[in-house]
């Protein structure tokens, strides 16, 4: 059971990390900074899914990137493009619109039991 | 000594495009140092903070893979259908058409029973496994090469067309297929006993002037017969009829030629080499049996399906348990 739940819950949470990226990273972040911020926000993620993301997400020009070599350890920074940004809201408002859709069929067949 | 990142990050960069190397080497390192400083930060030694971060990130190569974007299956759910139809096909449809064409240039050429059969082994073998490889090869290399659909010519979208028919009504591809080969192969093997062989002939000479000229008409009619059927595309009683005629035309002479002993030459002695007795007489009676019981099994077959069909009666469908009720 506990397999069939997590396999579920993996389908359903794919995507959500790149919402979340894109969210966060209009204010710029590096690679283990972002992977903190969204362990702490409850996004359960892989560094070896996030790091190759991240650079999946700059080739579609979704994110840019700069090196900053201002500290010790130089650190690749990535910012959300304004068409990142578009991209967010779209998949955003797509996820309230599912969230509604759900919360409508869920009053329906609570009603009718 | 290298360290245990570095053989990490070497790890991982062997299987990442060149060009990507520098940067991805950089950036790997830096993200490797960060997760270790939290770690050491919470407690923990150095050494195993190294150990767990990077057992953490896992198997280099499939990071490499997820960097470079390269998919790790060998043919995947976009291509794996129409890879498994095209094998299919190969397997079931070609291979055996090949397989004969190569008994039949056997035959002609040394007519050992032990070469033909190990030349068929060899060939189901061979040529299975160059098909299957070939096929695969070609979809591995549509896979790596991201060739979508759209993009070749190839027809990989599944349309109801591709629906195999299983009405009682059609008749089926293969058995018209060979219904067509077999005859040619019989007239050809009785031209090639008499004129292509060296030797004494097998069957009586003193048929051709006329029982071995019938004999190819009847097969040609045959191979006619099947031609007609599948251009009819149903059974019913006619085609009932007619198949009942041809298998006739040719089984009836078939059987009274070997019957009254004027099958065979009578110069070809090699029966008796096959182990002395009367090999002849029961060789005779087991071709006039085989003939006999495959002629009325086959027109017991064509006759019922044409009375299933004619009514409509459900038949079985192979291979799924079920029954077709027709249209």
């Amino acid at each position: 059971m506990d397999a069939t739940l997590s396999g579920h819950l993996q389908e359903l949470r794919r995507g959500t990390v790149v919402v979340a990226s894109l969210i966060t990273l209009r204010t710029p972040g590096y690679g283990y900074s972002l992977l903190e911020t969204l362990s702490q926000a409850g996004f359960e993620v892989e560094a070896n899914t996030l790091y190759p993301l991240l650079r999946r997400l700059e080739a579609q020009g979704l994110l840019t990137s700069e090196w900053n070599t201002d500290e010790a350890r130089p650190r690749k920074f990535y910012r959300t493009t304004e068409q990142g940004d578009a991209l967010a809201g779209t998949l955003r408002d797509e996820w309230s619109r599912i969230d509604t859709a759900i919360g409508d069929l869920s009053v329906k067949s609570g009603s009718e039991e | 000594m290298t360290s245990l990142i570095d053989r990490y990050v070497y790890t991982a960069l062997r299987h990442i495009p060149e060009q990507q190397r520098g940067d991805i080497d950089r950036e790997l390192r830096a993200s490797i140092e960060d997760a270790v400083d939290a770690r050491v930060e919470a407690g923990e030694e150095r050494e195993t903070a190294v150990e767990g971060t990077l057992t953490e990130l896992g198997d280099p190569e499939r990071l490499a893979d997820q960097y470079s974007g390269r998919t790790n299956v060998l043919i995947g759910p976009e291509f794996y259908p129409a890879w498994r139809r095209l094998l299919t096909l190969m397997l079931a449809a070609v291979l055996p058409i090949v397989v004969i064409i190569g008994v039949v240039v056997q035959l002609i050429e040394d007519p050992d029973i032990g070469k033909v059969i190990g030349g068929a082994v060899t060939a189901i073998l061979n040529v299975g496994i160059q098909m299957a490889f070939w096929t695969t090869a070609v979809f591995v290399v549509l896979e790596r090469t991201g060739a979508g659909p759209g993009r070749t010519g190839l027809k990989l979208n599944w349309t109801l067309k591709d629906l195999p028919r299983y009405e009682p009504s059609s008749v089926p591809k293969t058995e018209v297929a060979a219904g067509v080969v077999w005859p040619i192969l019989l007239t050809a093997a009785l031209i090639w006993q008499h004129f292509g062989l060296n030797e004494v002939p097998v069957l009586n000479p003193a048929n051709w002037s006329f029982w071995w000229p019938y004999m190819i008409v009847a097969l040609v009619i045959g191979a006619g017969y099947q031609i007609w059927l599948f251009r009819r595309r149903s059974y019913d009683r006619t085609v009932t009829v007619v198949n009942a005629v041809q298998q006739l035309l040719f089984a009836v002479p078939l059987i009274w030629l070997l019957a009254t002993d004027r099958f065979f030459n009578p110069e070809f002695h090699n029966f008796a080499d096959l182990g002395g007795g009367d090999v002849k007489h029961w060789f005779t009676v087991s071709v006039i049996v085989v003939v006999a019981l495959g002629t009325i099994y086959d027109m017991i077959k064509v006759a019922v399906r044409g009375e299933q069909s004619r009514r409509s009666l459900p038949s079985k469908v192979p291979g799924t348990g079920n029954y077709n009720f027709g249209s």
